[in-house]
């Protein structure tokens, strides 16, 4: 029989496909015509090895600019201004998050970028000073004396890890030995000197720890020697998501039986069907689902979280991360100090945001912290919840008090950061 | 002077004409991308002084790194990055020698392996030693380009329009130095060495000396084009010169096509081009990408370059069957 589609044909769909996806990409995602707009940049990983820390994130800023719009848009001096959301994919790549950051501020002149931190941040953070682009990272150790339009309004990762294993300390007091196995980059070393910082204050003796390559695919041997130690408690420390389904799938696959404490349990709901609700009960780790009745309460400070939560759930199901809301809650942020300078000029609004008192964070108060850590005050720091998986969903426990730690036990955090040679500041 | 030489002459004329106009009629961010892609055609063309050997180096990008490296070191010191980025090309150029000693003692998949193993020591070295290298943060605050005569003559080359003029020079330099060696004897020893070793070394052509110093070359210009990135980004980091790099090289070479002096530099061009305007694709864009590979493969096995090649042989088809000469399909 003779086929329909000739080669002619196909390479004429193809660039008919072509000629359509490139002129989709071209066009903003939403254009709000005859009406007041605030452009807001979204430069962060969407596609590579760090996606799963932008691209969900992004999802979430799309949703609460919606939800904004919604509401008429956002105000300020007493005018209504519709959100649009503007994005790059910088890769997690320093070259293209700097052609990244000249598009977003001087093309499409957004009012404020959100990055992911670390990579990116650093390469831009020259001329994000130079040209005052307000900024917020997820990183704070990103922050630092000589960048001022730089913030870490939401995440203050490593340190808000200590907070698991002061509850741990208080509540399992069974519990005397910890096992950490995580990736050996930047992130996983900054938060393996917190674990240990807070392990040490717990009196909770390391008995193995496990640095692995990004060439490791299999993590069976991994698993295994960290089992072998008998350890009452295992850490995956800030692995990365893809990582912390594998490693936990492995020690499920090999009988652990014991107790694990982690920063993140990105997407549970895979992980739950890959292990069982048994095997997962009691897990800690810090980022809720913002439908928990905590999140509701008159101390935190995110704008209908549930119907965020709902919304996001709904539309993306299963794709639930620790960043899926933390970039909506910097914007919340921004907002209070949009409203409060007035304008929605960078540099007048960075100033508004530096001199909020209690700065409004997600999960409660905080206040602007680091000057003894980075040498400025531009962390917010504050509360952070401990959460734990309880018949298969995440509850929030407690909310712990991360500056009171930081503040108590600051010379065991540095002490350790400096025994692994992570950077105070960026 | 044949007609052909006057066309190419033109044709070189209006290019170089429409790269000079450019920084005056795009916009600042698109600026970058087109620094950028005259720091990566530096990259390519010289990777394909290496290929035209017949090996296929995965420590293209490495090398790159380590005149960026190099240069970035020496400029804390401070030495003038003037004199650091010459500095940085030899640095790679020497680090490219080293390495030539124990990888061209293989052939074939073990020498791309070994380059690989080579790269990645090299890299995970940056990534272990925070002082000097700055681990996995990499260095920060590199000092720019400036020319300053006092009160003659100040110009900061951080600024991007003097910096795509910098890069543009130098590119078109490195190019054209490019050109000659691979049409001069040194050149065509090199075709030589990559299409018939053996009869090569029948005839006294000491294949592995040949092949070594094509490495180190290659590696002289890559380390440069390092040295440039690292110079006008000012930060620079481990992740900047990994695996995923390398891979981008092989593609923009491969696609491009390894058989001519313009594909590479077409692969890069046009890949880079595509790669920036499917950006608002976000997630999708990958998967996109992946596609516009297959089809040039599939349907351009010789590269981008032999496209104008195709399209001829196209309409002279479409002619003919126009025509009545050859019989029609359907």
């Amino acid at each position: 029989m003779k086929s329909s589609i000739t080669r002619r044909k196909f390479m004429a769909a193809t660039g008919g496909v072509a000629a359509g996806l490139t002129a989709l990409g071209a066009t903003p995602s939403k254009v709000f015509a005859g009406e007041k707009t605030v452009k807001i940049g979204f430069l962060a990983a969407l596609t590579g090895d760090a996606a799963g820390w932008g691209l969900p994130g992004l999802y979430g800023v799309e949703i609460w600019a919606e939800q904004i719009n919604a509401a008429g848009g956002l105000e300020m001096g007493g005018e209504k201004y519709m959100v649009e959301i503007i994005s790059y994919d910088d890769e997690f790549d320093a070259v293209k998050a700097t052609v990244g950051a000249k598009k977003l501020l001087f093309e499409d002149e957004v009012s404020i970028v959100l990055m992911l931190g670390v990579t990116p941040v650093l390469a831009v953070k020259d001329f994000m000073t130079r040209n005052k682009m307000l900024t917020t990272t997820l990183v704070p150790t990103d922050i630092s004396a000589d960048a001022p339009y730089l913030f870490a309004p939401v995440e203050v990762h490593p340190f808000y890890n200590v907070t698991a294993v002061d509850y741990i300390a208080r509540n399992m007091p069974h519990i005397k030995t910890a096992a950490i196995a995580t990736q050996n980059d930047e992130l996983g070393l900054s938060s393996l000197a917190t674990y240990r910082a807070a392990f040490e204050v717990a009196g909770i003796e390391i008995i193995e720890e496990n640095l692995f390559g990004f060439e490791v695919t299999d993590f069976a041997p991994v698993v295994s020697k960290l089992i072998a130690a008998n350890p009452d408690v295992i850490t995956w420390d800030t692995a990365y998501p893809d990582y912390v389904n594998l490693l936990t799938e492995q020690a499920f696959l090999q009988g652990y039986k014991g107790q694990f404490v982690n920063c993140t349990l990105d997407q549970y709901d895979h992980i739950l069907s890959k292990t069982s609700v048994e095997f997962l009960e009691g897990f800690l780790w810090q980022f809720p689902d913002l439908d928990d009745p905590i999140m509701q309460g008159p101390d935190t400070h995110f704008d209908n979280a549930a119907a965020f939560y709902k919304t996001y759930a709904e539309r993306y199901p299963g794709a639930w991360t620790a960043v899926s809301w933390e970039y909506a809650a910097a914007l919340e942020m921004w907002r209070a100090a949009v409203a409060a300078a007035g304008t929605f000029d960078p540099p007048t609004v960075a100033e508004q945001l530096r001199t909020l008192s209690p700065v409004p964070h997600a999960f409660g108060d905080a206040e602007w912290w680091g000057e003894q850590f980075f040498g400025v005050n531009s962390a917010a720091l504050g509360k952070w919840p401990v959460v734990q998986m309880q018949n298969g969903k995440a509850v929030i426990v407690e909310m712990g008090d991360v500056r009171a730690w930081c503040d108590q036990h600051l010379d065991v955090l540095k002490k350790h950061f400096v025994e692994l040679g992570v950077p105070l500041a960026g | 002077m044949s007609r052909r030489t006057c066309l190419n002459a033109a044709g070189i004329a209006v290019v170089l004409a429409v790269i000079c106009v450019l920084p005056f009629v795009v916009r600042p961010y698109q600026l970058d991308f087109l620094i950028f892609l005259f720091i990566n055609v530096i990259l390519v063309v010289s990777y394909r002084l290496i290929a035209i050997t017949g090996e296929f180096s995965l420590a293209h990008a490495v090398i790159m790194g380590v005149g960026a490296y190099a240069s970035a070191l020496l400029a804390s010191l401070p030495i003038s990055p003037w004199i650091s980025m010459p500095l940085g090309g030899v640095a790679a150029a020497v680090i490219a020698y080293i390495l030539s000693f124990p990888l061209f003692r293989m052939k074939g998949f073990y020498f791309l392996i070994g380059s690989f193993a080579a790269a990645e020591a090299i890299r995970l070295c940056w990534v272990q030693f925070n002082d000097p290298f700055g681990g996995f943060r990499g260095l920060r605050g590199i000092p720019v380009l400036e020319i300053d005569l006092g009160d003659l003559l100040y110009l900061d080359l951080g600024a991007p329009v003097p910096y795509y003029f910098f890069a543009m020079i130098v590119g078109l330099i490195f190019l054209t130095v490019m050109y000659r060696i691979e049409h001069s004897r040194f050149g065509f020893v090199f075709h030589a060495v990559h299409h018939k070793d053996t009869l090569a070394q029948s005839v006294g052509v000491d294949v592995r000396r040949y092949r070594t110093i094509a490495f180190v070359t290659g590696g002289f210009f890559a380390g440069i084009a390092g040295a440039m990135l690292a110079h006008y980004v000012t930060a620079i980091n481990p992740g900047l010169f990994g695996l995923k790099q390398m891979l981008f090289v092989l593609v923009w070479v491969l696609v491009g096509g390894l058989g001519h002096f313009a594909g590479p530099i077409i692969g890069v061009t046009v890949l880079s081009i595509i790669d920036e305007s499917l950006r608002g694709l976000d997630e999708l864009r990958p998967g996109f990408y992946g596609l516009v590979l297959i089809a040039t493969m599939l349907f351009l096995p010789d590269g981008l370059v032999s496209l104008p090649r195709k399209v001829m042989q196209w309409l002279v088809w479409l002619r003919k069957r126009g025509e009545g000469a050859l019989a029609r399909r359907e």
